[in-house]
């Protein structure tokens, strides 16, 4: 979490998928992994199957990504 | 609906289960789906008719939406038709700017605004305005408006520029805070932007207009809640979004699964032609669900041609409704059977403070085409060629001979092009790109306004993509300047053929931009056709060395080796852009068809040939009725050419 | 009086004599349009009528299904393609539906086709200077071309022209030297000198098209008309349902490609006059659309445009109507999430609704109020079709829904009425104005049955319907004056040291207006106006008043802010204003139709002709009384629910509200 990024040093950029133990309830696989998704509802942390795409699980995340205003994040500090 | 595979659709519900789910009858929840409509129409109109700003008359630079409670999940049942370019942001804009200012601060009469493209998508000259309704004391929904501003301060009148590298020089950035509070204008809300902004005395009474439609809004939302009930009006809001889910993923399970991966290319960054920009995309479909992974796309660019993740969701609801729900409303429904993946810091995901976002209109082009090739190979015979792939809009200004300034802005350049072909038929040539829409200025007006003169502005023979059905042709326009000028050009897409073709279609020309600069000289007509380039200075596109006309095999000329070009008087500015792609193989083509392209000249004899396998002979300039189609040959051509790698 | 309004199924006439009306309906023939309309005045008898006044929707028929006649087009070189861009923008609904094509484009359906559309060398500048001159041995050459494909009528319109009509005259010069003098051909500068040239070239095209349509027309007309005893003065109604006399129209026919709905709000207007209400909502609820307009305080809205399919714009000034897909022909269906659908696709006069029984298998609102008993299968359309009740039921009944039949059709008429409203409420706000202040007119043959469902969503004061729903919009025409009217451009910042120039553009227009009316101008009266625009935006402000005598900027300048004001509600006063287009309107007031008031005679209240029931409105079935509108006394009123029926049409009183009939014999229709 942080307010000022340098530019990546790599020129192509990838999500690493966390892969998980355990079975899709819907189809069976054992091939889950967390990552994170925008869709309706903004960001989510994400646990699914990566065969069938069902999610096991989906808590909303932050709702930037990882930047968090340094104003928000001082005045919080303050509360 | 649950996100995942619909068990039981909408229709097949029994009326208590609907009446359960959706607080009212389908009646009702019918009657307020068009409700929801019409009040973002309604609150569109006045925008429409009093905004001062051309970007909002002329481009329908603006949104206008409702959003329901947040423990309802913010559903947003209603976007207007003004600006495809805004869809994917408003839902997730509204609330994570009503979430950060406070709902427990929020009282009635408040008007919240924000304009932080890493908070809330697209660019700081847009900003949000939202209004919370209240009904009997609680917070019932929202009524939101975003829309462009002339100015927002930074480096550059009006913003318009590539070349800005940070926040810093961008412009003013409003986190969320109260442009009202309980119907009370805050001064200091006031103050920070008009202390900060270029053209007030404009501004103003256009902000102000954006908060009368929010009055409106709350006004019609209120009554459909006396009439009808809060529940019934909530629940229909989740019945408009959760009917535009089902219609994606019914669709979506409909096509066959599997992965799909689509690249697309922005040439360069306004800093040094020393890296492209590149969005990639692998579009992985299961059942009814999507993922869209943008992994192995380019870092962020260093100056102001990136976009933000909520871009790049407008981008891909874009291309899944046009392929899988054509008609009516955007809702927030629209992306949900679909997850974006997204490295965080790319060209499309920029972050604070060196991934500077404003031309993000331009990245929403480079995302659509990838997605719209990723998903040609899913889609078969529904899939759409690439347009012209850029805005390429150019503004020029300077003195008039009095020494008042003139200035010209989007009206000359590329801003007119091509659209690609699909199963419903050949393509239009003048168009805006597939996610913007507005009116053409009339050449008449822009001559009154600057001194120019457009000397030819007309389709380029053989530049569409080939197919059963043919692209849009790409147009050229050709530009006389009377007086010194500036020019800011923002074209980035050169390199690679935007226009792709699909279903076997084949690829529109890639265009470019030229300029005759000799000082002082006769007035003279220019000529269009292709001897006409090699006496020019190449200033953008992929053109062979000696003709200087564009060529695949050509060298990149980057047009941002300059600030800007700086012209003498009577310079010629010329712009083609790239064409459209085809849809389906060339050959296949009804001969006749290719014959009103000759007689037309979309096509010339010669392209007839060796695009279309069609033999034609004849004069189409001066005999155009006269021209006579060989059946014969044509069946012999083409089948050669068939049998031909 | 007479007047006709030839539409696309029927041509229906009125005539007004001694202050009695009379109508009849005769099929309209697209073979031989003339011959309908005679045969219907000469059924009304056309002898001692001082006007006969024409409004049809022939000129607008043509062009929608492209059976035009071949023309060319001649413009700047290098610009031809200005036909296929229009003003670019794409409609806003269809942005995502990636079957929208420009209906007019070259891939589409262009009314001039590419190759005869020719660049000539030359060019002028915004200020009128001559950058190139005319190339007139390229000219020829580009005409020899036209000759070759025989066109049968010539467009010019080039760049600038608007200031300088000096090529377009020499290049119609030419036309004559080398495809004949009797050649049609329009050119822009003088069809309609306006800048921005997409707008004034589609014009000019229309208006050649519209030489060759009416010119053979009008004369036939007039020749038959006369030949029949018809001994007055026959004019034709443009898009404004304004009054021109024929051959005055023929000399720029653009202006009478379209009328017919404008007549509506013409009637509603001279109807309100009389009745004392002067805030009007204009609704004429016919087979495929309901057209919606405004009258407040009197007057009608106009535009200085007139749209003929999307972009498709001409420079003729016209009446404000908007349009949505809600008639009586409009097609019920059921949208993928189980919604029932009303429009925007119409079962039109051919098929028809399914209980025409020509092969419609889709139920239409028509097929609604049969089967909730609002529509007499044996007594509808004079008795002229026969209704077929199981059609209707069959065509419902095949909807795929899990909704019951009487969902079906009570959801149907009720969405119909609901997007009626919404259309209404939208038409008001779009001109700021609250509905509470307004009366609904409701026209059209289907109007009276739908309308009145929708009082109670609209918020207006009350509905009424007029004396002849069915034709009301023909009485239009005879409610309307003759008006010639003329404009040009030229792009001024309004400031003292420019208002000479710009009175001279006035004092020249209107010199030759009176010119071309003629004896008639003395009894004329002199409307001005100019459209503005606020330094830097890429629109006008259309219609800002110039008063009467000389020209002073600061007056204009202050018109403008109060026009801009009233329009849009801002007000702009540190910004340059620039004048850009200028107008003159000589206004001949012409004999009208004069609605008078009849007294009270106090008979009483007849009973209802028998009792029908009225199902799917409210709960099972409601008993309503059913009256005949001629047995209807001036004075009586009564509660709904209730039916009352006339020749054309059936007006629907709902429970809670009253009916009553007004001294003009309308049907008012409030909540009780």
């Amino acid at each position: 979490m942080a307010h000022s990024f340098l530019r990546p040093a790599e020129r192509h950029l990838h999500v690493q998928r966390t892969p998980l133990a355990g079975t899709c309830p819907e189809c069976g696989a054992q091939e889950l992994a967390a990552y994170r998704v925008l869709s309706d509802g903004g960001f989510f942390d994400v646990h699914k199957c990566q065969r069938c795409l069902y999610s096991l699980e989906r808590e909303p995340a932050a709702p930037f990504g990882s930047y968090v205003p340094l104003g928000l994040e001082i005045a919080r500090s303050l509360e | 609906m649950s996100r995942d595979a619909p068990q039981q659709l909408i229709r097949e519900l029994s009326h208590e289960q609907f009446a359960q789910r959706y607080g009212c009858d389908r009646f009702t929840a019918t009657v307020l789906a068009s409700r929801f409509g019409y009040v973002v129409e309604h609150m569109c109109s006045r925008v429409l008719t009093a905004a001062f700003s051309p970007i909002l008359r002329d481009f329908y630079d603006f949104a206008a939406t409702l959003t329901g409670p947040p423990e309802r999940g913010y559903p947003t049942p209603a976007m207007s038709a003004s600006i495809l370019l805004f869809t994917g942001t408003m839902t997730d804009s509204v609330r994570n700017t009503v979430e950060e200012y406070g709902l427990d601060r929020l009282a009635p009469g408040d008007v919240i605004i924000a304009n932080d493209p890493y908070r809330n998508g697209t660019h700081v000259n847009d900003v949000l305005f939202t209004r919370p309704v209240f009904h009997e004391g609680r917070l019932a929904c929202f009524v939101n408006m975003k829309a462009h501003q002339l100015d927002m301060g930074g480096m550059v009148p009006g913003g318009f520029s590539l070349a800005k590298r940070n926040v810093y020089e961008n412009g003013l950035v409003l986190a969320p805070r109260a442009l009202f509070r309980a119907g009370k204008p805050v001064r200091e809300t006031w103050n920070v932007i008009f202390d900060n902004v270029r053209f007030g005395a404009i501004l103003a009474p256009d902000m102000l207009t954006c908060v009368a439609e929010l009055e409106l809004g709350e006004r019609m939302l209120l009554e459909s809640i006396e009439r009808y009930g809060l529940d019934a009006v909530l629940g229909s809001m989740v019945y408009v979004c959760d009917a535009s889910a089902e219609r994606m993923a019914v669709a979506l399970a409909e096509i066959p699964d599997g992965d799909w991966v689509g690249e697309d290319l922005a040439d360069c960054d306004a800093v040094a032609d020393d890296e492209e920009y590149l969005v990639r995309v692998r579009v992985s479909k299961r059942g009814s669900r999507a993922e869209v992974d943008f992994s192995g796309t380019s870092r962020q660019a260093r100056s102001a041609i990136n976009a933000t993740a909520l871009d790049a969701k407008t981008s891909v609801g874009v291309a899944f409704k046009s392929i899988f729900d054509p008609h009516g409303w955007f809702t927030s429904g629209t992306t949900r059977p679909i997850d974006i993946i997204m490295p965080e810091g790319t060209v499309v995901s920029a972050l604070p403070p060196d991934g500077a976002v404003f031309a993000y209109w331009e990245q929403s082009q480079v995302i659509l085409s990838a997605l719209l090739r990723a998903l040609a190979q899913a889609v078969g015979p529904a899939a759409l060629a690439g347009d012209r792939g850029s805005a390429n809009i150019h503004n020029a200004n300077g003195l008039l001979a009095d020494g008042r300034p003139w200035i010209s802005a989007a009206q000359v350049g590329g801003e007119v092009g091509p659209f690609g072909a699909n199963r419903h038929g050949d393509a239009d040539s003048q168009m805006l790109s597939y996610q913007a829409n507005g009116i053409g200025v009339a050449v008449e007006a822009v001559e009154s306004d600057a001194p120019v003169v457009v000397l030819r502005h007309e389709i380029v023979p053989d530049s569409a993509g080939a197919g059963h059905f043919r692209g849009g042709a790409a147009m050229l326009r050709d530009s006389l300047w009377l007086r010194a000028a500036q020019h800011h050009l923002m074209s980035l897409h050169f390199k690679l053929a935007p226009g792709f073709g699909v279903n076997g279609g084949g690829d529109g020309r890639t265009g470019g931009i030229w300029l005759w600069d000799e000082g002082e000289r006769e007035p003279a007509l220019s000529q269009a056709g292709p001897d006409s380039y090699a006496s020019a200075t190449a200033v953008g596109g992929v053109l062979d060395p000696r003709t200087l006309e564009p060529s695949a095999d050509g060298v990149y000329q980057y047009p941002h080796r300059v600030p800007f070009w700086e012209t003498r008087p009577d310079a010629v500015l010329r712009y083609v852009n790239c064409a459209g792609g085809g849809w389906g193989a060339a050959l296949g083509r009804d001969p006749e068809l290719v014959k009103r392209d000759v007689r037309d000249g979309y096509v010339t004899i010669a392209g007839a040939a060796r695009d279309y396998g069609v033999v034609l002979s004849g004069d189409p300039e001066w005999d155009p009725e006269g021209l006579e189609l060989d059946l014969e040959a044509t069946t012999r051509l083409r089948a050669s050419m068939r049998s031909e790698p | 009086m007479l007047g006709v309004d030839v539409g696309g199924t029927f041509t229906d006439v009125v005539s007004v004599r001694d202050g009695k009306i009379a109508v009849t309906k005769v099929p309209s023939d697209s073979r031989d349009p003339a011959a309908p309309v005679v045969l219907g005045a000469r059924r009304l008898g056309v002898e001692g009528h001082p006007v006969f006044n024409h409004a049809s929707t022939m000129g607008l028929n043509a062009v929608i299904t492209r059976t035009l006649p071949k023309v060319g087009f001649l413009t700047t070189e290098g610009h031809r393609d200005m036909l296929d861009r229009g003003r670019v923008w794409r409609p806003p609904a269809a942005q995502t539906d990636t079957s929208w094509r420009r209906s007019f484009g070259d891939v589409s359906r262009p009314l001039v086709p590419r190759y005869l559309r020719r660049g000539v060398l030359e060019r002028l500048l915004a200020d009128g200077s001559v950058y190139l001159p005319l190339d007139e041995d390229q000219a020829r050459a580009q005409l020899e071309v036209l000759k070759r494909c025989n066109v049968e009528g010539v467009a010019i319109c080039l760049l600038n022209a608007y200031v300088n009509d000096a090529h377009e005259r020499r290049l119609r010069e030419l036309v004559a030297e080398v495809l004949g003098a009797q050649l049609p051909v329009s050119i822009s500068s003088e069809t309609s000198p306006l800048a921005k040239e997409y707008a004034r070239a589609s014009t000019t095209v229309i208006d050649v098209f519209m030489k060759l349509i009416f010119t053979r027309y009008a004369h036939e007309l007039d020749g038959e008309l006369r030949s029949s005893g018809f001994a007055g003065k026959l004019n034709f109604a443009d898009c404004a349902a304004t009054l021109l006399p024929w051959a005055e129209a023929l000399e720029k026919p653009f202006r009478i490609v379209f009328a017919g709905p404008a007549a509506g709000t013409m009637s509603s207007a001279a109807l309100g006059a009389a009745m004392g209400a002067a805030n009007l909502i204009c609704c004429d609820v016919g087979g495929t659309s309901t057209d919606i307009s405004l009258v407040v305080d009197g007057q009608p809205f106009f535009n200085n445009t007139f749209e003929l399919e999307h972009d498709l714009i001409i420079n003729a000034l016209s009446t404000e109507i908007s349009s949505v897909g809600a008639g009586g022909g409009s097609i019920v269906s059921i949208s993928p999430s189980g919604d029932v659908r009303v429009g925007p696709d119409s079962a039109g006069s051919d098929p028809g609704p399914a209980c025409y029984g020509r092969g419609g298998s889709q139920p239409t609102i028509t097929d609604a109020c049969l089967l909730m008993g609002i529509l007499d299968p044996d007594d509808f359309a004079a008795g002229e079709v026969r209704l077929d009740i199981d059609a209707a039921a069959r065509a419902f009944a095949g909807l795929d829904t899990n909704l019951n039949l009487d969902e079906r059709i009570a959801f149907a008429y009720r969405i119909a009425a609901t997007n009626i409203a919404e259309e209404v409420a939208n038409v008001a706000i779009r001109h700021g104005t609250d509905p509470r202040d307004f009366s609904l007119i409701a026209y059209g043959a289907a109007g009276p049955m739908l309308l009145p469902a929708a009082l109670e969503l609209m918020h207006v004061q009350r509905v009424i319907v007029p004396p002849h729903p069915g034709l009301f919009s023909a009485l239009g025409l005879l409610s309307s004056d003759l008006v010639y009217y003329d404009s040009r451009s030229s792009y001024v910042m309004l400031s003292p040291e420019q208002a000479p120039a710009i009175a001279t553009v006035f004092e020249e227009m209107e010199r030759r207006l009176r010119e071309r009316a003629g004896v008639d101008a003395t009894s004329g009266t002199v409307r001005r106006s100019f459209d503005g625009r606020l330094y830097g935006q890429s629109w006008e402000t259309p219609f800002v008043e110039v008063p009467p005598g000389p020209i002073v900027a600061e007056t204009l300048i202050e018109r403008f802010h109060d026009a801009y004001e009233r329009r849009y509600g801002n007000r702009f006063e540190y910004v340059p204003v620039q004048g850009v287009s200028y107008r003159v309107e000589l206004v001949i007031a012409s004999e009208k139709v004069e609605f008078t008031a009849q007294e009270a005679t106090g008979e009483p209240m007849p009973p209802p002709r028998r009792s029908v029931q009225i199902r799917h409105l409210e709960g099972e079935r409601l008993d309503a009384a059913e009256y005949t509108r001629e047995s209807l006394p001036i004075g009586a009123s009564f509660e709904g629910p209730a039916v009352i029926r006339e020749g054309l049409s059936t007006t629907l009183v709902c429970p809670r509200q009253r009916a009553s009939v007004g001294s003009f014999g309308e049907i008012v229709i409030e909540r009780a």
